[in-house]
């Protein structure tokens, strides 16, 4: 009951932060010079012909009129149009956050499977070749910009060793996409039976994803150290070991004491991949909303960048509530 | 004459000062001989900086000059690290790109840092006070709280996008990507430092809210800024070349790092890997570099964390002196 209470009280908050969120968002991008109308019409367009455009698309009310308007059509669930693509910004979200939250999901997986190990052990280990691997491949890891990295991957993996599908897109051409159900390609075409698809995206995978979870793995890793290192020479753990614990059972409880720490680390990457995997995206032709998002920037696209915007703060505020409950689950003095 | 006084004052023999100061560095050099790690820190961002201001005399070609009968020549000589599809020298561009990528990363950071702090003392210091202070600090808060609420890079775009792309935008947006992160540090150091006795009692000398605030409160909540510092450096830096990797940021021909792996990023897959695999790994050094300072400098500037160090090191230097005299002994 407590806990239903709170969650409420989370959600009250939520429409008012996102108002917020894309008033800053669109009074930032109406700054931007450039005229859509200009934009759409091309080279040859008559003053008679934009003026009009301009009235249809309200580009001639005060910015204020504008973003009432635009308020009350995301209320009703319109995010406009994208004059590049000219489809709804909620259809090419539909088709493009699903590719994002797929690779980001995956490599945040992948960087759990390794920061979170090697983090343990370099905290267990005060010298050795794990405590040095932990200690440098913290610090490279955040030193190593992504878009090189996915690059290098492709120069070994593909041009090289050919043992990869080609960095453009998640499918080949030639492969037929599943029904879309859930937007991963994983899932659907797993749900569709249809292997073949199934194989050719999970090859497609392989590279974004290494390159997004092996750069991530840094943080958690460091994270994950910092804090065991604490859990190991607090009062309890040192009871422990002097009550004759075996190291396995005493690293087991201070790793559950340390597990909320490394879910905020994730909940934080998390968020910040949704935007942040752009340049990863661009690397390897993704298609994904970060890409969506700073092709609308760069071409005075408006509403492409709000819904990105929207959508990913709904998404952030999701997995912080997330977090939260996770927080009650794990952390007995929360409750 | 004010400034031959305090000169003089320096140059005079002052035993315990001059003491003090060779042991500083004594502790500095036995750090780095300690922690090899550190000193490898130091070592890059030196050569990077000494290569960044000597780049017009070091480098064998102009760095902006194309020559197109020699377009995509590999490594070897006298093209050092080859040359990218227009014909210019790989290694002149990427030893002249940290002057570019540096100076950005430096003003930004910088920007950030002074303002961001500014602003986190002023929201720490007047938050629980009444009246005017307390509602801007929240306002100030929540202007945080939106800011860090977008995708970093887009708003990083965004800010290039409205204010035009020069190299004062790229400057301009990465001090405004990382002004909350110092807003919050500052601010929280702040609500802990002036809660201390000593605040107090210079509240109660009739110190003026200002002079507390620089004398007492922020001079004694700058170790952790300074940590920050050179950390963010490093990403500054990332986040200049991501711009000019998507073509927002520093344009070519401009020798920069992240629009020079732009640049090479289509010969890649033809196996053509030298024009994005060599600025690339500057790149990665250099920050990789910045970080390891970083880590130094958090040890360095947490007064608990020193001492454990100083003790540590000390231990070190007897147990070599031990090591030294049994030798002799023998």
């Amino acid at each position: 009951m407590q806990l239903l209470a709170y969650i409420g009280r989370r959600l009250l908050f939520v429409a008012p932060q996102l108002v917020g969120i894309l008033l800053v968002s669109f009074l930032l991008l109406k700054l931007i010079p450039g005229d859509p109308a200009v934009m759409m019409l091309g080279p040859f367009a008559t003053d008679d012909g934009l003026a009009r455009l301009r009235q249809e698309l309200g580009l001639d009310r005060t910015i204020l009129e504008q973003f009432l308007i635009y308020l009350g059509n995301v209320v009703q669930g319109d995010l406009g149009t994208s004059w590049q693509t000219t489809l709804p910004v909620t259809t090419d979200l539909a088709q493009r956050f699903p590719a994002t939250l797929e690779l980001v999901t995956l490599a945040l997986l992948l960087a759990l499977a390794i920061g979170v190990p090697l983090g343990i052990a370099g905290a267990r280990y005060k010298r050795g070749v794990l405590r040095t691997t932990a200690d440098y491949y913290g610090l490279f890891a955040g030193a190593l910009p992504d878009f090189w990295f996915g690059l290098v991957l492709i120069f070994v993996f593909y041009t090289l060793l050919q043992v990869v599908p080609p960095p453009l897109g998640r499918l080949d051409y030639a492969i037929l996409p599943p029904a879309t159900v859930t937007g991963s390609l994983l899932i659907d075409s797993a749900l569709a039976g249809n292997w073949q698809a199934l194989r050719n995206a999970a090859g497609h995978l392989i590279l974004p994803v290494a390159t997004l979870g092996l750069i991530n793995a840094g943080p958690i890793l460091k994270m994950t150290q910092s804090t065991m290192e604490r859990m190991l020479e607090s009062d309890f753990s040192r009871y422990a070991e002097m009550c004759g614990l075996p190291d396995r059972v005493v690293a087991r409880k201070a790793l559950r004491n340390a597990l909320p720490s490394i879910v905020t680390i994730v909940s934080v990457l998390y968020g910040f991949l949704i935007g942040g995997a752009v340049l990863v995206e661009i690397v390897f032709s993704w298609g994904g909303a970060g890409q969506y998002a700073v092709g609308g920037v760069l071409n005075a696209d408006l509403n492409p960048v709000l819904g990105f915007v929207l959508y990913s703060a709904i998404l952030s505020l999701v997995i912080y509530l997330l977090v939260d409950l996770i927080y009650f689950a794990i952390d007995p003095r929360t409750r | 004459m004010a400034q031959r006084t305090s000169a003089t004052r320096i140059a005079e023999p002052e035993p315990p000062a001059a003491a003090g100061g060779s042991g500083r560095l004594a502790f500095f050099l036995a750090l780095l001989r300690a922690r090899p790690s550190y000193a490898l820190g130091y070592i890059i961002v030196g050569v990077v900086v000494l290569l960044a201001v000597l780049a017009p005399w070091v480098a064998p070609f102009d760095p902006v000059r194309a020559s197109p009968a020699d377009f995509l020549k590999p490594p070897g000589w006298p093209y050092l690290m080859g040359t990218d599809a227009t014909g210019m020298d790989i290694f002149s561009r990427v030893i002249h790109a940290p002057r570019i990528d540096l100076a950005i990363a430096l003003a930004g950071t910088l920007i950030s840092a002074v303002v961001g702090s500014a602003l986190g003392a002023a929201a720490g210091y007047y938050q629980t006070q009444r009246g005017v202070g307390a509602f801007a600090s929240g306002f100030v808060m929540r202007a945080a709280d939106v800011l860090q609420a977008f995708p970093v890079f887009v708003f990083a775009i965004a800010v290039v996008a409205v204010l035009g792309q020069s190299l004062q935008s790229i400057v301009i947006a990465v001090a405004f990507v990382n002004t909350p992160i110092y807003l919050r540090l500052m601010r929280s150091q702040v609500l802990a430092i002036r809660r201390m006795r000593y605040v107090e009692a210079a509240y109660i000398a009739g110190v003026s809210d200002l002079q507390i605030l620089t004398r007492h409160v922020v001079t004694n909540a700058m170790a952790p800024i300074l940590a920050q510092l050179s950390v963010n450096i490093g990403w500054a830096i990332l986040l200049t070349a991501a711009l000019s990797f998507i073509g927002a940021g520093v344009e070519a021909p401009t020798p920069e790092w992240g629009s020079m792996i732009a640049m090479g990023y289509q010969s890649i897959i033809t196996g053509h890997w030298w024009p994005s695999i060599f600025p690339g790994l500057a790149l990665a050094l250099t920050v990789f570099g910045f970080a390891l300072i970083g880590s130094s400098v958090e040890v360095l500037a947490d007064p608990a964390r020193r001492r454990a160090l100083a003790g540590e090191l000390e231990a070190r230097r007897r147990l070599r002196l031990q090591a030294r005299a049994a030798g002799a002994g023998a």
